[in-house]
């Protein structure tokens, strides 16, 4: 996999330690598009975060997967992002596949409900596996 | 600048051990914030699903302070550690002599659902300063039985 482009580094979020936002997109099969988000989503790194999502959502890709397995910390900003990419994917006639491992992620989404709008995942393989 | 408590030292506030955070109202600090309150509520043996609502609720009370700060503002964050739950205060002084914190917002409903309790108060400002807006939460260690 090919090393995942920084975002924001030439933006004041990276000013402060830690709140660094990595994504980068591959496509482990023909018909699946994988964004693997690293760091913490929250209200400095909300915009790249939507960014990086609606790319994925303008992608052509039958089965679409974010894989949040590298994200530390989960804010209502980035809760947002997802409920939107949530409400694209309903209009291709798809659900959005989630890869979550963590508490830091899996607690947010849960607690809100929000979970239920995703096809749930605990690894990327599993996520690109299943039928449509 | 007024106290949250008046005048009666923070160690002394019904016996909590307090810790107050003061940071420029800037959204890069936000995550130095919330890192204490993750760390304060790891300390006082809260579980990890209670840490983890902690750290979202104060980033969430943080980001909407900062939202109506005046420009080069503090903002100062007290975590009250009690038996079992822990209260924290947030407040800044807003730019805008109306300047109300919205609470119909995706944002506070989430805030709501972390917390066990969450409130709001604005105090008008003196003189030429703005209103100070406040958001106050409380969240206890662990999950009642409902």
């Amino acid at each position: 996999m090919a090393e995942p482009a920084p975002l924001g580094s030439e933006s004041p979020a990276s000013e402060a330690a830690g709140d660094f936002l990595e994504a980068a997109m591959t496509r482990p099969r023909a018909d699946a598009a994988v964004l693997a988000v690293q760091g913490e989503v929250d209200t400095l790194t909300a915009t790249l975060f939507a960014d990086a999502v609606a790319e994925l959502m303008d992608a052509p890709e039958t089965t679409l997967v974010v894989d949040l397995t590298g994200v530390k910390f989960l804010a209502s900003s980035g809760l947002a992002v997802l409920i939107q990419a949530a409400h694209r994917a309903e209009e291709r006639n798809a659900r959005l596949r989630l890869v979550v491992t963590t508490r830091a992620v899996r607690r947010p989404l849960e607690i809100t409900g929000i979970d239920q709008l995703f096809d749930m995942h605990s690894d990327v393989h599993d996520a690109i596996g299943g039928d449509d | 600048m007024s106290d949250l408590d008046g005048s009666s030292p923070a160690e002394t506030l019904d016996g909590a051990s307090t810790v107050e955070v003061r940071t420029s109202a800037s959204a890069a600090l936000i995550p130095t914030i919330r890192a204490v309150a993750s760390d304060l509520a790891a300390r006082a043996d809260f579980d990890l699903d209670a840490i983890s609502d902690l750290r979202m609720a104060v980033d969430e009370a943080c980001a909407t302070l900062v939202d109506v700060a005046a420009p080069s503002s503090t903002l100062q964050c007290t975590f009250l550690v009690r038996s079992e739950r822990i209260e924290v205060h947030a407040q800044v002084r807003a730019g805008h002599p109306d300047a109300v914190v919205s609470t119909d917002t995706f944002g506070w409903r989430v805030l709501q659902t972390l917390a066990d309790d969450v409130a709001v108060h604005h105090e008008p400002g003196s003189g030429g300063d703005g209103p100070t807006v406040g958001i106050r939460l409380d969240k206890r260690s662990g999950d009642l039985p409902r």
